[in-house]
């Protein structure tokens, strides 16, 4: 498209956003902006953010969380079970040092999860570094639990939302399709009035008018559909919306041809027509709906030459 | 003839994921995003400015003067 305005330097990044995201570059979020405000350096540093452990770990699935709360607990009780036979002194319960045979490491692992979850009962402490250990259990276990609990929690919450986002965007296909129905019917009916008559009388002009009107509404709903929402429509039902998108352009094409020839002049008019032919040829554009349908190619071209003829 | 190869061999050419990677700092390459503004804003390669698909043809000259500016054009996905 540039190339037609005479740039002779155009190059295309066959791969797009998708390849750019597949391979983790660095992307940028922000309004747009034009090409002075680009020259200075605003852009995000390139290196990668620095991230801290607990954020990783916070990111890992609910079952690593859980396996790995589970073991690092495992891990501290032996660590107070081997103190114990490696320098004779380690936990003690009550007065009496806990012994080193295997009750005694049954006796570290409940210790280890008790401070773990920082109940801290107190029946069995530890002495002298250990404590320095029981700490950052302490420390760490809450930290983890922590952050079980919020994944519970939120799971469920994503799924909520998700099962809204999926409801509201098929409601709204569905009302989509009705009512470029409805345009249809509407534009049917002034072509049949335009064959009797010739030309557009001032009242069906103004019909005419807000046929367009609504027609823009409905296009501006789809683009809205296809570039912005997190779901994707399947395939079939963008083939309907597309075939019902297709004969209303169509008709509206014939009907502007022969108003044009007739003179019917309307300001409102061409301005809905133009902003039409736009927003139809973005639906249709190079980007974003041939990533959801690849087969759905061919409807897609005919509905952009239509839009150019309309625009 | 001749002006049609020109324009054969302007379509074609292409600008890998490495180089435009390597030429991120590059002021001698304008990226330009030709999705939607909604689109952009979510996300787009750093550096990039927004040209969508229907304000090209009214904004291009006043955003890129230079005609024979090198630029790398993007959208969504493999298209």
């Amino acid at each position: 498209m540039l190339e037609k305005l005479g740039y002779t330097n155009v190059r295309h990044y066959v791969g797009g956003m998708a390849d750019w995201l597949d391979h983790q570059c660095p992307v940028e979020e922000s309004q747009p902006t034009s090409v002075g405000q680009t020259a200075s350096p605003s852009t995000r540093p390139l290196a990668t953010r620095h991230v801290s452990w607990l954020e990783i770990v916070a990111n890992w699935p609910l079952q690593r969380l859980i396996g790995f709360w589970l073991g690092m607990i495992v891990v501290f009780g032996v660590v107070y079970w081997f103190a114990g036979i490696a320098m004779g002194w380690g936990l003690q319960a009550g007065s009496v040092p806990v012994k080193t045979d295997l009750e005694g490491f049954g006796t570290a692992i409940y210790f280890s999860f008790v401070t773990a979850l920082s109940i801290g009962y107190g029946d069995v402490i530890p002495l002298g570094a250990l404590r320095i250990f029981a700490v950052i259990e302490g420390i760490a276990g809450l930290l983890i639990f922590g952050c079980v609990i919020s994944k519970l929690v939120s799971r469920r919450q994503e799924d909520l939302t998700a099962e809204i986002h999926r409801t509201t965007f098929e409601d709204r296909l569905d009302r989509v399709r009705t009512n470029l129905h409805l345009v249809f019917t509407d534009l049917g009916s002034v072509q049949q009035l335009q064959a009797e008559q010739g030309a557009l009388p001032g009242q069906v002009l103004r019909r005419l008018e807000s046929t367009v009107r609504v027609f823009r509404g409905e296009l501006q709903t789809i683009h809205d559909l296809l570039y912005r929402s997190h779901v994707e429509p399947d395939e079939e039902t963008l083939e309907s919306i597309l075939a019902n998108l297709m004969i209303c352009l169509q008709s509206l094409v014939e009907i502007n041809t022969l108003r044009s020839a007739a003179n019917g002049q309307s300001m409102i008019l061409d301005a809905g027509l133009r902003s039409i032919g736009g927003l139809a040829n973005e639906i249709c554009g190079e980007c974003v709906p041939r990533v959801y349908a690849p087969a759905l190619k061919e409807s897609m071209d005919q509905i952009q030459e239509l839009a150019r003829r309309l625009a | 003839m001749a002006m049609e190869q020109i324009h054969n061999t302007i379509r074609h050419s292409t600008i890998s994921h490495d180089e435009l990677r390597a030429r991120l700092r590059d002021r001698g390459l304008v990226i330009v995003d030709v999705m939607p503004k909604e689109t952009y804003a979510e996300g787009h390669i750093p550096r990039s400015i927004n040209l969508s698909v229907a304000e090209i043809e009214n904004k291009a000259r006043q955003l890129i003067p230079n005609l024979a500016q090198e630029i790398a054009i993007y959208c969504a996905g493999p298209s």
